[in-house]
């Protein structure tokens, strides 16, 4: 006769049932605790969980990250952490793997921590900036993606804060194609630090 | 003339000729940061 487990009341077989009804048993001890899961943890892929760690090299001016987005995310969270550029103030720049033509719009402002603040931006050209490098290993962004995979168009915002500057950037991708990876570009070399990738729970 | 580093995964290698055109076409012109 089966009987339950203390704490979540699965089902489960008693020593003196038949074992002809073993498989059966099994599957419903399986939705058992599949459905537990499924309400502890808040969905199949709750929270923000990290899809991709990446450690960056010795002055290295591309980080290509493959194999990032899917189907099962719609949006994402990269930051970059650590990283020490060869010179404070240049541009740093994010490509989509799925555009390599000159379809990206970005726009943005920095300051620097004497209170001077300058505007720019630019558009149809072939990366978006997400900020400025740092030195003493404080070239850090948090980037926010959104839809990358989706064939749409992929937007994406920044905030970041180096030893010399602190801003944000935002911007897209004008052209609805889906992307699997990214790409870091920057325009001072950079060395350590780590790429992550995260992904939010949508389902 | 050495052409700048690219890391695919954990390898980094010089860009070829071809990576190193993308590349340079994918630069913003620098900020000119203010001090």
């Amino acid at each position: 006769m089966a009987t339950t487990t203390p704490n979540y009341g699965w089902d489960v077989p008693t020593s003196t049932d038949y074992v002809k009804d073993g498989a059966v048993a099994i599957e419903t001890l399986g939705d058992d605790i599949d459905a537990t899961l499924y309400t502890a943890l808040g969905g199949a892929y709750p929270g923000l969980r990290l899809i991709k760690k990446q450690t960056i090299g010795t002055s290295v001016s591309t980080i290509v990250v493959a194999s990032a987005f899917s189907a099962t995310y719609e949006n994402y969270l990269i930051q970059v952490a650590g990283a020490a550029a060869a010179a404070s103030g240049s541009n740093c720049q994010i490509t989509f793997n799925g555009s390599t033509g000159s379809t990206y719009y970005w726009a943005g402002s920095y300051t620097a921590y004497n209170g001077s603040n300058v505007f720019h931006g630019s558009n149809n050209v072939a990366s978006s900036v997400i900020g400025l490098t740092g030195t003493n290993s404080t070239t850090n962004y948090n980037i926010q993606v959104y839809r990358p995979f989706a064939t749409s168009f992929t937007s994406y915002n920044t905030q970041y804060a180096t030893s010399q500057y602190a801003g944000q950037y935002g911007g897209f991708d004008n052209n609805a194609v889906s992307h699997t990876g990214f790409s870091i570009v920057s325009n001072s070399a950079l060395t350590g630090g780590t790429i992550y990738v995260y992904g939010y729970g949508a389902s | 003339m050495t052409n700048p580093l690219i890391q695919i995964d954990d390898e980094v290698r010089e860009m070829t000729d071809e990576e190193y055109a993308t590349y340079e076409n994918e630069l913003n012109p620098d900020s000119a940061p203010v001090e």
